[in-house]
């Protein structure tokens, strides 16, 4: 039994941003270089985000098996784990990002997950959500959905939920999202195929997504945005997500804002962000010395 | 006398010696660092500073005025004057000194670099807020401009420091606060918002602060004597010498600006009970607000305490369908407003407090009738 | 577009895109950071909403509820911990005990005379005979051998407990005690780990997400009585402090003085919490928030394997990357000669005015200097050290670590001048000392700051002075009476 998407809730209207070709690897193989991840063996780079606690790592054991590798983000005490697995005639390598509630703060764990999104624009994201918890978890669902188009949502936990008498509409949740979206029991193993499938869908540009984007901003904020956007767009004709880089800078993110200054954004701008706050930092120190 | 004694006592000299010299920051060590690092430049840069101010209020630094804010001498400010009138940052004429231009920007600069240093401990540290001011004392002298500008870069270009000070901007252009007043002026049962609290002297505003006031919050005066105003604001009377109520600031609202209640905090649910959050405190700031909201806390949550720690701190709340541990202090930033719609089996039912009850007594502050039994209820 | 600089002809440069940014963030009301989030939750609800379908009734019985009404409630929360972490240190030291002993006499008593003939037999010189494998190879299986099976017991049981959501609740309960002290109630759990090892116990502060109290949390690891201390503990105790109560209440005297030295640990680590956390690490940022994830029955094969995968088998490379060195440098000092006296006599002869200024000898000081690298070869190295410079019979040889029965060790270090005050200042340095060179490496990657790795490292060895030479004074002035 096959949970795919029903053709309405995902229209190919778009071709994915800045990719000419729809079928070829989104991936930016030279920053993935840079964030630790070498492609050489493979077609696609997947990333596997979610808020701690929602089977995340329960998906990624089961669809790498022992072919993982762990160790450190490059530069970070943050620990990271990558596998790969093969899906038809495609070989896929899975990154395993630290598990965030958002990507707005300014954690370590936050800001490798950003960065990797942003930076090494996987071909797709996997989001695992937690189906007992689900408001709590699209926040992050939705944050990822305005960093990139390319991503399938895995409904984990739906066996949980059931056993709290929650039911989950996940075609209408598909609808909402713009996204495919799989209900999955991890643990029992339940919609493995199916994710593999979307994910095959997505990365090989059988199906595109058309996400959600954020629409409750307050008209301030709305005006405030798409005057930026203007300007980004005007500069940047290629960007895949300016809105998104709008919000950033609104927000004074120190990162995106020195992207953006060196003219590398779309571009990994450095292997050890932490540097921005070095500077303060080194500064705080000598004033307790 | 046997050797272990003597040992003893000479260890323990020894100890008490290196604490004497190396207790953090009022150890004789870094005082004497700091008196090694009070050089001219650190004088003329605190002379520009308080002349800046008096001219801003239109007085006319003095000698004697320069040698209380510098806490030195008279002939060493008469020198100091001298080296500044060289450095072309005053004119002396007629035994009265002011700012030339580029007294005043480099004035403005050490401002600017002072009150971004503070906007920086308040967001990114987690030094009390009263420790703020005499941070930047410092290092204001240690920031160049480009470090000032790196910093109100990293800080998003904050306009207001967090006392409710302007920040000038790198060109030395800083905002003029027409509209606000001192606390002591205002008129009787007129709302007003604090707008700026005076950092200086410490002990005042550690006071302020003691008292619960924050800038934003709303008040409204409700009896002013000669030995106290008495004041409504976030839900409590409170009351402040009129000395004190001269380093509080406010700008006056419309009465269709007042939030009126209800002022609960968090901390006040008791286990079982649900509310809705109305808003996070103003002042709770920088990565602990950040994280209330990344954690789903906002206006209109629903949220539910649903147990407590059997060492009696901290709560776990059911926050969009997640269980989070909050502390006290943190719970006592989250304001609500209560529902009448208890768990189950809480305990205490008959104790959860009415939906309207702030409401009320907003309205009996702004007639000035709260009472002292009030009071002690809603706290 | 409202884009107020389209009619400009060129593209906007980023430093105009920088001001226009700035200039915007201050129009939008209320904030944009908050109005962002809000955004974001509430498009979230809306669509939840949507999607969720809610039972018409909450279920009669919550199972996470019930689960939590129990471990958390006033009765029952502080004794099934106890229980808990009781079993869980039981089944550590008594399940390790054989395995240890038989990868032990594997190791010591089999593979090591085997390579001891084999280099007979192909001729090795004896220098490197001895280099390689009474150093090298002696002291990496010593490690070895004393450290896998704890580890591989104590961490997977952790694991356990942590993959079922049971240590966010511990971390729930204790947290007000840990506020006190300026720490987070995570603390109680990278404390915990501390037990086991104080490197996988400094990789475990991860978990708190405030720097402040992740600082605090790195540098009081090391008060956490770890495995490789716990040997050095328990021998001493029944070794002096044992035999000086009759026979049969010995081995509960001893150990009672030995848990006694793991709470000192304990309440030196709230001490050195609370005092961090009001002087060097006032300003550092402190933000406290604590998730109660629901339960998760643990898988049980999956947790076992990654648990040794990731941390038994890491920390036991580190310990083994540092201890191989460390046991050539041994044997060095033990056979190199410079005036017809070893080195290793030369430095203890050294030390020896300053070790007992503070109750201990040049001896432990020169195997504590040679064993930064593993708290685990601290007592083989002070046996042969012994012997070296007593000449009473017993030992292996110059350079050779060995461990023998306990009446053996008795009389060696009796030979060597120990009195219970070498005894109780050995059990107090031995809690209260620089931590090993693997935890201060992990450390250094954890914090990435050689500051604040140097605090870690000094700050408890100074204790360590300060405090057993009080006690050496006080015990020589009362004892003087």
């Amino acid at each position: 039994m096959t949970n795919k998407i029903e053709e309405p809730t995902v229209i190919p209207l778009q071709t994915p941003s800045g990719h000419a070709c729809e079928t070829c690897p989104a991936h930016r193989a030279g920053n993935l270089v840079r964030l630790g991840i070498d492609m050489t063996d493979w077609d696609y780079v997947i990333a596997l985000a979610g808020n701690p606690n929602t089977g995340k790592s329960t998906i990624f054991n089961a669809l790498t098996g022992l072919r993982q590798h762990t160790g450190n983000w490059p530069g970070k005490t943050v620990s990271r784990a990558e596998g790969g697995y093969s899906y038809g005639d495609h070989r896929y390598k899975l990154v395993d990002l630290p598990g965030t509630y958002s990507l707005l703060s300014t954690s370590l764990d936050e800001e490798v997950a950003r960065n990797f999104i942003l930076f090494g624009q996987p071909d797709v994201t996997i989001i695992v959500a937690d189906a007992t918890r689900l408001e709590r978890n699209l926040n992050l669902v939705l944050q990822v959905l305005e960093i990139t188009d390319r991503a399938v949502l895995a409904l984990n936990l739906v066996d949980e939920a059931k056993r709290h008498g929650l039911k989950v509409d996940d075609r209408s949740l598909a609808r909402d999202l713009g996204i495919p979206v799989v209900p999955m029991a991890a643990r029992r193993r339940e919609g493995m195929p199916e994710l593999l499938e979307a994910v095959h869908e997505v990365a090989t540009g059988k199906v595109v997504c058309k996400p959600h984007r954020i629409k409750s901003e307050p008209p301030t904020l709305k005006k405030a945005v798409s005057e930026l956007v203007a300007q980004l767009t005007a500069s940047f004709p290629t960007l895949p997500n300016p809105r998104w880089v709008a919000m950033r800078l609104l927000d004074g993110d120190q990162q995106i804002m020195e992207a953006l200054q060196r003219g590398e954004l779309g571009d990994l701008t450095r292997d050890d962000p932490g540097q921005t706050t070095g500077h303060l930092e080194l500064q705080l120190e000598a004033s307790h010395a | 006398m046997n050797e272990p004694a003597i040992l003893l006592i000479i260890s323990l000299v020894c100890i008490g010696v290196a604490l004497w010299l190396f207790w953090p920051d009022r150890g004789l060590f870094w005082r004497w660092q700091r008196a090694r690092q009070m050089t001219e430049r650190v004088l003329i840069e605190d002379a520009l500073k308080h002349m800046y101010a008096y001219e801003e209020q239109g007085r006319h630094p003095t000698l004697e005025s320069l040698a209380g804010a510098l806490r030195t001498s008279d002939d060493t400010i008469a020198n100091l004057l001298t080296a500044m009138q060289e450095r072309e940052l005053i004119t002396l004429t007629a035994g009265n000194a002011s700012l030339t231009t580029r007294g005043r920007d480099y004035a403005l600069h050490i401002i600017r670099a002072h009150r971004l240093w503070e906007s920086y401990l308040a967001s990114k540290t987690g030094y009390d807020a009263a420790d703020w001011h005499s941070q930047s004392e410092w290092r204001e002298h240690e920031l160049s401009p480009t470090d000032t500008n790196a910093l109100a870069a990293e800080l998003g270009h904050p306009r207001f420091d967090p006392h409710g000070d302007p920040i000038p901007t790198a060109e030395g252009e800083i905002v003029d606060r027409q509209d606000q007043q001192q606390l002591a002026q205002l008129r009787l049962n007129q709302p007003a918002r604090i707008v700026h609290l005076e950092d200086e002297p410490q002990t005042v505003y550690a006071q302020l602060l003691a008292e619960g006031l924050h800038l934003g919050m709303q008040i409204i005066v409700i009896e002013r004597t000669e030995q106290r105003i008495r004041f409504w604001g976030d839900g409590e009377e409170h009351v402040l010498a009129p000395l004190l109520a001269n380093n509080v600031s406010v700008t006056p609202i419309q009465r269709d600006e007042v939030e009126s209640g209800p002022f609960h905090s968090l901390d006040s649910l008791v286990r079982g009970e649900s509310a809705q959050v109305t808003r996070i405190s103003p002042r709770l700031q920088g990565a602990e607000r950040r994280r209330l909201l990344d954690l789903g806390i906002l206006p209109g949550t629903e949220i539910k305490a649903e147990m407590v720690s059997p060492s009696g701190d901290p709560t776990a709340y059911r926050v969009r369908g997640a269980l989070i541990g909050l502390r006290k202090e943190q719970a006592a930033m989250i304001q609500i407003r209560s529902q009448d719609a208890p768990y189950e089996d809480a305990p205490h039912q008959g104790a959860s407090p009415k939906d309207d009850y702030d409401e009320a007594a907003f309205v009996h502050a702004q007639n000035g009738e709260v009472s002292a039994a009030k009071k002690g209820e809603l706290a | 577009m409202l884009n107020a600089n389209s009619a400009a002809p060129a593209a906007p440069t980023p430093q105009n895109i920088l001001d226009t940014a700035t200039r915007l963030r201050w129009e939008v009301s209320g904030g944009v950071h908050e109005s962002l989030v809000e955004a974001i939750y509430t498009d979230a609800a809306r669509i939840a909403d949507r999607a969720v379908i809610y039972p018409d009734k909450p279920p009669r019985f919550n199972l996470d509820r019930a689960i939590d009404q129990i471990v958390t409630s006033r009765l029952f929360g502080f004794p099934l911990m106890l229980l808990l972490f009781t079993l869980v240190f039981w089944l550590t030291i008594s399940g390790a005990n054989v395995p240890s002993d038989l990868l032990g006499r594997f190791f010591l008593d089999t593979i090591h005379p085997l390579l001891k003939s084999a280099s007979a037999a192909i001729g090795l010189p004896w220098w490197l005979d001895g280099l390689l494998i009474d150093g090298i190879y002696l002291a990496t299986a010593w490690v070895v051998s004393v450290m896998l099976p704890p580890m591989a017991i104590f961490f997977p049981l952790f694991t356990l407990l942590e993959d079922f959501g049971y240590l966010p609740r511990v971390a729930f309960n204790l947290d007000n005690i840990f506020k006190k002290s300026g720490a987070h109630g995570k603390q109680a759990l990278s404390m915990m780990m501390g037990f086991g090892c104080n490197a996988a116990g400094v990789v475990a502060t991860r978990v708190i997400d405030s720097p402040r109290e992740r600082l605090i949390a790195i540098i009081t690891n090391n008060f956490a009585l770890c495995n490789g201390r716990w040997p050095t503990q328990i021998l001493i105790a029944s070794l002096f402090i044992g035999a000086l109560v009759p026979a049969y209440i010995g081995g509960l005297i001893s150990a009672l003085a030995v848990v006694g030295v793991a709470t000192l640990g304990v309440l030196l680590s709230f001490a050195v919490s609370w005092s961090l956390s009001r002087t060097v690490l006032r300003g550092e940022a402190s933000t406290f928030s604590l998730e109660l994830p629901p339960y998760r029955p643990p898988r049980f094969w999956q947790t076992i394997y990654t648990s040794l995968i990731d941390r038994t088998l890491y920390v036991l490379w580190r310990a083994i990357v540092f201890a191989a060195p460390a046991g050539a440098i041994i044997w060095l000092t033990a056979n190199i000669q410079v005036g017809g006296i070893s080195i290793a006599e030369h430095i203890i002869n050294a030390l020896n005015p300053v070790g007992w200024l503070l109750g201990l000898n040049g001896v432990i000081l020169l195997a504590y200097i040679v064993a930064i690298p593993a708290n685990e070869i601290v007592i083989p190295t002070m046996l042969m050290m012994t012997v070296l410079i007593t000449g009473v019979n017993g030992g292996a040889g110059a350079g050779v670590m060995f461990q023998g029965n306990d009446a053996q060790t008795m009389s060696m270090l009796q030979a060597g001048g120990w009195t219970l005050l070498t005894a109780v200042n050995l059990m107090l340095f031995s809690l209260i000392h620089n931590p090993c060179s693997t935890t201060i490496y992990t450390i250094y990657k954890e914090t990435g700051s050689a500051k604040w790795t140097a605090v870690s490292a000094l700050l408890p060895l100074i204790m360590g002075f300060v405090v057993t030479f009080l006690v050496a004074q006080v015990w020589r002035l009362v004892a003087g009476m």
